[in-house]
């Protein structure tokens, strides 16, 4: 879906845990989520930092859009523990 | 004798071109235009009951009279196969062939046999279907290759009108539809595996059993200069819908997408929202629909200027995205595309789960 959206000329950044198959996929700007039922967060984390956590994520996302990128690229967010 | 119908539109009819493209459903009795070079294909082993054609507009603007009209010649006819094509790079006639053969092989359940060019529309239609008892043999793209297309699909409809047992895309030689299929073997999977490891790591050629999808390459779309000035939208596959799921959407393969209003709210309250989604544990997205949807983080990036006021779109995009086939996710992305590209929306956020 993604890549049909990009293929129309509108950059994506994708926010996904499971960003080796994003990048097997093909997708360009890929966003490395926390884990597949919560990508955009960690329940683990206090709720301040959890919000902290999202707002970085999506962050990133926003950056990875202004980024000049030649085939898939991961973007980490900062806080992003990856587990 | 092996008895099959025979489907063409008003060119392979013999009836005219582009000026016919209106002719309704007509039968003519026996082989007639390219079921006739198809009848001596077949040799002895099979005859011709019928030739139905339907123009390639008349099919398109009329579906349900012409798959009405069509459902009642075959079933007339009573074959034992329906050979439809070949339709070689020619779009309407592509897809016109796939959904009749749908229709027949669903309704008088009897095996059907197109053929087309791989980069036919039509193909796209056949692996969405992916119904068992329709084939599709792959062609060249123009008719050029209309006699080794009606050689092949000549031997293949008579192994179909026998009921034959037919094997994998990959041995049989017709376009794949991504059905899999269970097979007896007596050698054990962990040995099938350790074979195909070796082989690759001697750089062997192999198949595998379980092919995975090519993925083409999309051009990366140009960044955007200035992100805090364009207008973007969030769109996500999370399956985060308003509580009730007003859209009947299901947990696995479906076929549309939605957007849900945000313009006034600040946040997403637990308990106004939930996930459908029949991949993974959705017991957090529930508790917090921002995993999915992270209106809040948006909220508090506009808040500080990172997203310019205005500039984020008033609804979100969602579809649950389990078991989505790689075809109707194509044609979803594309459809969203187009409804944002209308609102003037130049960039996306896109949670996957």
């Amino acid at each position: 879906m993604s890549k049909e959206i990009e293929k129309a000329g509108l950059p994506v950044a994708l926010i996904s845990a499971m960003f080796p198959v994003a990048q097997q996929v093909r997708a360009n700007r890929i966003v490395k989520g926390v884990s597949i039922p919560h990508p955009c967060g960690d329940p683990s984390l206090s709720k301040e930092h959890d919000a902290r956590l999202r707002r970085e994520i999506v962050r990133t996302a926003l950056k990875a859009l202004e980024a000049e990128v030649k085939g898939p690229t991961l973007f980490s967010p900062p806080l992003a523990t990856g587990g | 004798m092996t008895r099959l119908v025979y489907i063409v539109n008003q060119f392979f009819a013999g009836l005219g071109g582009e000026e016919k493209a209106g002719l309704p459903v007509g039968v003519l009795e026996g082989s007639a235009g390219a079921a006739r070079a198809f009848e001596r294909a077949l040799g002895e082993a099979a005859e011709i009951a019928c030739t139905i054609y339907v123009g390639d507009n008349y099919f398109h603007e009329h579906k349900e009279a012409a798959i009405k009209a069509i459902l009642a010649a075959v079933g007339a006819a009573e074959p034992q196969v329906l050979v439809a094509g070949p339709a070689f790079n020619s779009g309407r006639y592509g897809l016109s062939c796939v959904e009749i053969c749908n229709a027949v092989a669903n309704h008088l359940e009897i095996p059907c046999l197109t053929a087309m060019h791989e980069e036919n529309p039509g193909v796209d239609a056949y692996r969405e279907l992916a119904n068992a008892r329709v084939f599709c043999l792959p062609t060249a793209e123009t008719t050029i290759g209309m006699a080794d297309a009606l050689g092949r699909m000549a031997q293949f409809a008579i192994r179909l009108a026998r009921r034959e047992s037919i094997g994998s895309a990959l041995n049989e030689g017709y376009l794949g539809r991504g059905i899999r299929r269970l097979e007896k073997t007596h050698r054990r999977g962990a040995e099938r595996a350790i074979d195909m490891l070796l082989k690759k790591l001697h750089n062997q050629p192999f198949d595998s059993e379980l092919p995975m999808e090519v993925w083409d390459d999309a051009v990366p779309a140009p960044p955007l200069a200035q992100v805090k000035d364009r207008n973007i939208a969030l769109v996500t596959t999370s399956g985060v819908v308003p509580w009730g799921n007003p859209d009947r959407f299901k947990t696995y393969r479906n076929t549309y997408w939605r957007k849900y209003n945000i313009a006034e709210l600040k946040e997403l309250e637990p308990g106004k929202w939930e996930a459908v989604h029949g991949g993974y544990n959705v017991a957090y997205m529930n508790q917090n629909p921002h995993y999915g949807v992270p209106l809040d983080a948006l909220r508090t990036l506009e808040a500080e200027g990172a997203i310019g006021p205005g500039r984020l779109y008033p609804a979100y995009y969602v579809i649950p995205g389990n078991q989505g086939s790689p075809a109707v996710m194509r044609r979803l992305g594309q459809e969203i595309a187009a409804d944002l590209k209308k609102d003037n929306v130049e960039g996306v956020l896109f949670v996957a789960t």
